[in-house]
């Protein structure tokens, strides 16, 4: 092959390319907003705040809450960025990686409860929040929920968002279709315990062959872990010296021995929460029911209707029932103003107003995630709640009972690393690739793992 | 494709007067060719056909197969997805990739014919140390190190932070110097020397013009690369300013069952180094085939 | 692009940009400058890649083997241990597993990959109408993103919702979940792998092929050589250095494969819920980036660069023996 002009060109022309390309660089890239100067509670030049959460479907809840803010905060705009639906594996991961590197965090950031031991031993990470006027929150909040927000400095960092809470969630046409009743009165009375719950699994198996009862071990797993540690001592994976407790808990046992039963009934549909198939699977139609803490019903909402885009997908095809095994607290959140931020006043003003009752019943309208402060909780707005959307569920009845009596479970440090790597024995052994009788030696190992680090 | 093995029968009963010709391509290797071709191109058909479908026809099944009406709206939607930050991927990756390659094929040159056509003590040395150098995949095993350097400059989040560490690139070096040794006979660096040329005259005049398939061989590649990197920007780059491959992975995190955003932003992507290939597609194809027996 | 240095094929001297008109003109700076110019020139030229190796090549190796030696906190402070680290290392099932699955997968990509590719350049060697159109066909991939094909592919291997389940579903197969085992996730990432990568090595090996005088073939074929005894006993043995070429190359992008695993598992790091297709890259970014051990991450990355040597040696040294060790 002979060298000919035309590819001398090519290079020729390449080069112009890359050099005009370049060029561009002086004025490209970036993207830092400019410093609002000082800080006052109006700033006289535009600033936005980024907001940062994690959770499927509508998540944290706060678009409404948010345009709220915007419209009437016209020099303070409010960006809302839901990063990811997964928080153990994806999100606190990667904002841990940001605060360390003192860039990249939002200025506000939602963190979840099994984040909150790791933010609290880490006061360098965060803005103290007394230094703007929030020590006067604290008669909002349940003792348990302020508490959780005070770092190993003993400053105020986090402020409470909302709380778990429990149901169940189910398809009433895929009921219909087994022959089970609708009703959700009715549907409780089915599973008095969770061994009534597995019995109607399999019935309903026995009468619907192409979609699963339950949506895979590890939801379940959860709310059985939440309702079981309260029993225990309100500890789950860690005590309160922060010592590995799974082999000691036996909560850890209970939620562990009851995922296996629900593995061996056969009434799984092995999908992993918080991944895309089983989001996918949530639209199609995949399984019947899904553990629903509050802001669960958010995630089947927003998930199902497409973020809101087809408002009356799947509307009046999901209801809310009660849960077998009394309440549960599985998540729950918290807001936090990173160091990093540039206008730590501005977003200690925003943390504010999103974990305020008024906002927090906002969020709860929208995603279903029950307020953590207490005039929210009394106020009538929850307690008489319906959920259109869910077949008219009343919510309030079915939430607020319990809401304020919800156990508060200490989690440990190194909470959300144990959570992502035992949870993959429960989905390995909901999957098949770990064999039922060696997963509960796994799922020690692997905690021991990330405990002895 | 395993057919194409038996492709080179050609000498069956009924071949036609190609039978005098071995190097005619049969029926067969043409059938074969073709389904290459097919799996070649379907997944971009497809990714096609999802990003013109809404999200819901993404997963139904049987899978949808042609495009739907939806390409225009799911582009709008890409754009006005704020917190993709997509343009500013786009953006952001041509500008890494084009100073990426614009310094490695400068570096390389230079380097390339150094080694190639100029005599200095400790020449083999420093080649040899340079071929060392090409077998350790720096960006991935120096990662830690790394990390902790571009947050001690506070550069995490930024771009220089994902172009510095990738201007280093043994295997272009390398490739230069075959190249230069190929391209630039001895006696030509001479007879300019008589002529009272200096080194860098040298360079400019009688290497960069002789070396240049060379270069865009190693422009392309060096490009390509740099385009495709994840690792390194998924960890030092933040959401707000990514480049074009964590763009697409942010996306797909913060609209998980999006498929039909997802695929378009994807399609998006592709779309800029798709049009190059297929508009300087003879000029790539021929540029590529010749470096790779030059070098 | 082949490993051979020297191959001694002079090619075509392009004209001199200065002709000889100039030959009786003195040289300029002759004497202390034009010396300075011929001793230090040339270390100039090759400065700036030593330069950049110093900064961000040598400085972060040995930086790594330094924190290699620690143990770290998030944010806190960093302890000497000694071997501590290198110790654990080789007691952890975790990272020979993801050994194991970075060379198998490596091993299921690259293999069928070459010979693909060698096939494929055999034929694209023929003559045939539209040789360009083929030649692009084949090439297409090569300009598709890595995050686009793990996300078109990730979707096509769908368990509940796949084309690749709903095609195999027409010859009887249940559906797959293809992340769940090793065989599975391993052909579905080999797949990604070779989709974009087989064109490119074709065209390489296509190019080469067509360096091969004819006359050798017709030669051969004279003495009865069926074409497949050519493709082998000829194409393939002078391809050699092209070959030993792709290997290399290969073996250090296959090793050190992270995007398509990644992207296969909806981003995470843990490549499955038994880290089924978890590579050592991924466990290098689960180690240093997600459980933020930096020291044990460190140690893994070596481990890596002792993987890659010896994935080159092995190949090397393998690869050269095509066609009878010529």
């Amino acid at each position: 092959m002979m060298i000919n002009k035309r590819r001398g060109r090519l290079a020729a022309a390449a080069v112009v390319m890359a050099t005009t390309l370049g060029m561009t660089a002086a004025c490209g890239g970036g993207g830092e907003e400019t410093a609002g100067g000082g800080s006052s509670s109006a700033p006289a030049e535009k600033i936005t705040l980024t907001l940062q959460t994690f959770g499927g479907g509508t998540n944290f809840g706060y678009k409404a809450a948010v345009e709220k803010w915007n419209a009437e905060h016209p020099n303070i705009q409010v960006k809302y960025n839901n990063l990811t639906p997964d928080f153990e594996n994806t999100y606190w991961p990667q904002m841990l990686n940001w605060l360390q590197a003192g860039k990249g965090a939002g200025d506000v950031i939602g963190i979840d409860e099994g984040g909150m031991g790791l933010a609290k031993a880490r006061p360098q990470f965060f803005t103290d929040l007394s230094q703007y006027g929030l020590l006067n929150r604290q008669n909002d909040f349940p003792a348990w929920k302020w508490e959780n927000g005070i770092n190993a400095e003993g400053k105020l960092f986090a402020l409470g968002t909302d709380v778990g809470g429990m149901s169940v969630c189910y398809r009433k046409d895929l009921f219909e279709k087994a022959g089970l009743p609708t009703d959700r009165e009715e549907v409780a009375k089915l599973w008095p315990t969770w061994d009534d719950f597995i019995a109607t699994g399999q019935k309903f198996q026995e009468k619907v062959t192409d979609v699963k009862f339950v949506d895979g071990l590890n939801t379940w797993f959860n709310v059985v872990l939440s309702q079981e540690a309260a029993k225990n001592g309100n500890i789950s994976y860690y005590t309160k010296d922060n010592q590995l407790a799974v082999e000691t808990n036996p909560a850890v046992k209970a939620a562990f021995d009851f995922a296996v039963k629900v593995k061996q009934a056969g009434i799984s549909a092995k999908l992993r929460n918080f991944q895309d198939p089983w989001l996918a699977g949530m639209r199609k139609g995949a399984f019947a029911t899904v553990g629903c803490p509050g802001w669960m019903l958010g995630v089947v909402q927003g998930t199902v209707t497409e973020d809101g885009k087809n408002a009356d997908a799947g509307k009046g095809q999901w209801d809310v029932a009660t849960v077998p095994g009394g309440s549960g607290n599985w998540g729950g959140s918290w807001l936090a103003v990173p160091k990093q931020t540039k206008h730590p006043k501005e977003a200690a003003e925003l943390l504010n107003y999103l974990t305020s009752p008024e906002a927090q019943l906002m969020a709860f309208k929208e995603g279903g995630n029950l307020p953590s402060t207490i005039p929210a909780q009394d106020s009538p707005e929850l307690q008489n709640a319906v959920n259109e959307w869910f077949s008219n569920a009343p919510i309030g009845k079915i939430f607020g009972p319990s809401v304020k009596s919800l156990p508060p479970i200490y989690l440990g440090e190194k909470h959300s690393q144990t959570k992502a790597e035992v949870e993959n024995v429960i989905l390995g052994m909901d999957d098949g690739s770990i064999p039922v009788d060696q997963a509960w030696q796994r799922f020690i190992s692997e905690a021991k793992k990330v405990a002895e680090g | 494709m395993t057919t194409i093995a038996h492709a080179g029968r050609q000498r069956r009963a009924h071949a036609r007067p190609s039978r005098r010709d071995p190097f005619a391509a049969t029926p067969l290797t043409k059938a074969a060719l073709l389904f290459t071709i097919f799996l070649s191109v379907f997944p971009l058909y497809w990714m096609v056909v999802i990003a013109s479908r809404t999200t819901a026809q993404a997963v139904d099944v049987p899978p949808p197969l042609l495009p739907g009406g939806n390409l225009g709206e799911n582009i709008a939607r890409v754009f006005a997805t704020e917190d993709a930050h997509f343009v500013t991927g786009m953006t952001n990756s041509l500008i890494v990739s084009s100073t990426v390659t614009l310094s490695v094929v400068a570096i390389s040159t230079l380097a390339g014919f150094a080694f190639a056509r100029l005599r200095f003590r400790g020449r083999k040395l420093l080649l040899g140390s340079i071929l060392l150098t090409m077998m350790v995949p720096i960006q991935q095993m120096g990662i830690v190190p790394l990390y902790q350097l571009m947050v001690n400059l506070e550069w995490t989040g930024t771009l220089q932070a994902v172009i510095l560490p990738f201007l280093l690139n043994g295997f272009g070096v390398f490739l230069m110097t075959q190249y230069t040794e190929q391209a630039v006979p001895m006696e030509l660096v001479e007879a300019a020397r008589v002529d009272g040329a200096s080194t860098m005259r040298i360079y400019w005049n009688v290497v960069l013009p002789a070396v240049r398939p060379g270069m865009a061989v190693l422009a392309l590649q060096t490009f390509m690369l740099n385009w495709n990197e994840f690792m390194w920007p998924l960890i030092v780059l933040t959401p707000d300013n990514p480049t074009v491959q964590t763009s697409i992975a942010f996306l797909t995190g913060q609209h998980t069952t999006d498929y039909a955003l997802i695929f378009t932003g994807t399609a998006l992507s592709v779309l800029p180094l798709l049009v190059v290939f297929i508009v300087f597609g003879r000029q790539i194809v021929g540029g590529l085939m010749e470096g790779a027996v030059k070098a | 692009m082949s490993l051979n240095v020297d191959t001694g094929r002079v090619r075509r001297a392009p004209t001199p940009p200065r002709g000889s008109r100039h030959a009786g003109r003195k040289p300029p700076g002759s004497g202390l400058l034009a010396r300075f110019d011929l001793r230090v020139t040339p270390y100039v030229l090759i400065s700036p890649y030593f330069l950049l190796f110093a900064v961000f090549g040598f400085f972060p190796l040995a930086f790594t083997l330094w924190t290699s030696f620690q143990k770290y906190e998030l944010a806190g402070e960093a302890r000497f241990t000694g071997l501590d680290n290198y110790v654990k290392l080789m007691g952890d099932a975790d990272f020979w597993n993801a050994v194991v699955n970075t060379v198998g997968i490596f091993i299921l990509s690259t293999i069928p990959q070459l010979i693909l590719a060698l096939l494929l350049a055999n034929a694209l060697n023929k003559r045939i109408r539209g040789r360009l159109f083929f030649r692009l066909g084949v090439l297409i991939p090569l300009v598709t993103s890595v995050v686009a094909v793990a996300v078109v592919f990730t979707q096509l291997y769908g368990r509940d919702y796949g084309m690749i389940n709903w095609v195999l579903g027409f010859f009887g197969v249940d559906n797959i979940a293809w992340q769940n085992e090793k065989w599975s996730s391993w052909l579905a990432i080999a797949t990604m792998v070779d989709w974009r990568w087989t064109g490119y090595n074709a065209i390489i090996y296509l190019a080469a092929m067509q360096t091969i005088p004819k006359d050798l073939y017709e030669a051969a074929s004279i003495d009865g050589a069926t074409p497949r005894r050519q493709f082998w006993q000829i194409t393939v043995p002078m391809l050699r250095p092209v070959i030993i070429f792709t290997v290399f190359v290969s073996t250090i992008g296959g090793l050190t494969l992270f995007a398509e695993p990644v992207l296969f598992n909806n981003g995470t790091m843990s490549g499955g819920s038994t880290g089924q297709f978890q590579t050592v890259a991924m466990y290098i970014v689960e180690k240093g980036f997600r459980q933020f051990e930096y020291g044990y991450a460190a140690t893994v990355a070596w481990m890596l660069f002792v993987l890659i040597l010896i994935g080159v040696l092995l190949n090397y040294s393998l690869v050269r023996r095509i066609g009878g060790g010529r």
